[in-house]
């Protein structure tokens, strides 16, 4: 039974750095951005659900929704648009630059301490099975997760505009000579990178009932090891990635010896070393694939 | 239909273009030839927005193209098939062709011009659903034409067409070729299996070391004096390109 619970907490927690993941995973596909700064999209939509705490549920939710995605699509055009011709590694540090500049000004704003807030608290109560106790919050992660999963790869599937931004992905130079706007798909794949990011927040600020400046940063590294789990480049994988992370980490705070339960992390990335030494290029993307020009 | 008048390219350090001039009128099929590292692809790409050139005009139909973007000039009427063909290997061939047709709107002509590409390559019919990538190299150097055609470029750039392809398979592809000039499109192709360029096009450009050496009708080229020397690169130290 206790494995059982653990499992459940594991997909929960999983599903959350999936959706983090996939963030991370889009406008890398697209752009070979690593983007260091979707943390503090996920800081911001924390500290909108904060301004906005006033209003019902709903509309807090919805403001954080649109706040965030509106910003990424923000920091696309201003930051990143400019270096579009520049290297995966110049992308990077101005990811990081830009993800310090807005840690700093939310601190300067709101102050370095953490702040309180009532969020979907009704659903910190758990539905209790049996001897199993499943809070409602995490049964609503995992489930939104799930629906976003499949309403994402339909999309990439279906619609015009999601199979354009598969065409980028793979062949970003042919796909602009086959018609593709680059600006579009690049937006497009910030809007939804947006998008994830403020479910990202809803779920953090309801789970830890407060939003800090640095709330995005290890959500973010996580993220990362995520998305290079799964392999970097692969949505699905961004996915699996972010499920597998969820679960090793439960599983090593269930399991470790209560001394060491404090270095949980430490755990996590010495199995997160040893699994690049065993399959660098992540689980779901093939060794030939990994340098594409 | 296509006026270059001295282009300049660098990459870094290394001057890849030194002040290419190319015309094709519209109707003409014109090939580029030249050995490796001619310059050949460079100038293919710079014409259809990809590289920027340092120097030199590009006009299309009159107007210049300097410094549009390669999706722009889709919508203007010209389609690359890029060296290497390029294709969506991760994605079905239907898939790859719908996206030839990006830029368009006019839904009953372009499910006109899909049937039309699978009239010309019926293996494609037949391949429909697959991978791209599970393509042989002649299927995906058709599906590559395919998707530029469902573009409907009135100047197709073609890169290598017959790179790697058995002789059979090359007559196919220059096939479609000719039947797309037939009905109305410009073609400047890049090839480096010279006596299928001489025979294909109606003028033929030379190349060597980023530099046009020779250009004329494919047919007086092909005996006229100094051609090997045109070719093979002839002035002095720069000459020695294999």
């Amino acid at each position: 039974m206790n494995l059982l619970q653990s499992l459940i907490d594991a997909c929960s927690l999983g599903a959350v750095y999936a959706l983090a993941a996939l963030g991370i995973g889009l406008t890398f596909s697209i752009m070979r951005l690593i983007n260091f700064a979707h943390g503090e999209l996920i800081m911001i939509g924390g500290y909108t659900l904060y301004m906005s705490a006033s209003q019902p549920y709903l509309v807090m939710g919805l403001a954080a929704l649109l706040v965030v995605t509106i910003l990424a699509l923000g920091m696309e055009r201003v930051a990143f648009r400019p270096l579009r011709r520049a290297s995966p590694a110049t992308l990077l540090i101005a990811s990081f630059a830009v993800s310090f500049l807005l840690q700093h000004v939310a601190m300067m704003i709101f102050g370095a301490r953490p702040v309180a807030i009532d969020f979907l608290s009704p659903l910190s109560q758990s539905l209790e099975i049996g001897p199993l106790r499943v809070p409602w919050l995490q049964l609503l992660a995992l489930g939104v997760t799930l629906m976003l999963l499949a309403a994402l790869s339909s999309f990439f599937r279906w619609t015009a505009i999601g199979v354009q931004m598969r065409a980028a992905a793979e062949d970003f130079t042919m796909a602009r000579l086959v018609g593709i706007p680059a600006n579009r798909v690049i937006a497009a794949a910030f809007a939804i990178s947006g998008t994830l990011a403020s479910i990202v927040s809803v779920y953090m600020v309801a789970q830890t009932g407060g939003a800090s400046y640095k709330m995005g940063v290890n959500m973010v590294l996580f993220a990362f090891v995520a998305s290079v789990i799964g392999g970097m480049g692969s949505l699905a994988g961004a996915a699996l990635g972010g499920f597998l992370v969820g679960v090793v980490s439960v599983l090593l705070q269930t399991y470790l010896p209560e001394g060491m339960r404090l270095y949980r992390d430490a755990f996590l990335f010495a199995l997160f070393i040893a699994f690049l030494l065993w399959r660098p290029q992540g689980l779901l993307v093939k060794a030939s694939d990994r340098e594409r020009v | 239909m296509l006026k270059v008048s001295d282009l300049h390219v660098r990459y870094g350090n290394v001057a890849a273009l030194r002040g290419v001039s190319v015309e094709v009128q519209a109707g003409e099929i014109v090939a580029v030839i030249g050995p490796n590292g001619a310059g050949k692809s460079t100038l293919l790409l710079t014409i259809a927005g990809v590289v920027r050139p340092t120097r030199g005009s590009v006009l299309l139909e009159e107007g210049s193209t300097l410094g549009l973007a390669p999706e722009r000039l889709v919508t203007r009427g010209l389609s690359l098939v890029p060296e290497g063909r390029h294709i969506f290997a991760s994605m079905t061939v239907a898939e790859n062709i719908r996206l030839g047709g990006t830029g368009r709107q006019d839904k009953a002509a372009i499910a006109q011009d899909q049937d039309r590409v699978l009239t010309m390559f019926p293996i494609l019919r037949q391949r429909y659903q697959q991978k791209a990538g599970q393509l042989s190299g002649g299927e995906q150097q058709m599906l590559a034409i395919g998707r530029a055609i469902m573009a409907r470029p009135r100047l197709l750039l073609i890169d290598e067409p017959s790179l790697g392809l058995a002789p059979l398979i090359v007559n196919q592809v220059y096939d479609a070729v000719m039947a797309l000039r037939q009905g109305g499109v410009t073609v400047l192709v890049v090839e480096q299996n010279v006596h299928r360029a001489l025979a294909v096009a109606d003028r033929t450009y030379v190349m060597n070391s980023g530099s046009v050496t020779m250009a004329g009708r494919s047919a007086e080229l092909k005996t006229a004096e100094g051609f090997h020397e045109a070719y093979f690169g002839f002035r002095g130290a720069k000459g020695a390109v294999a």
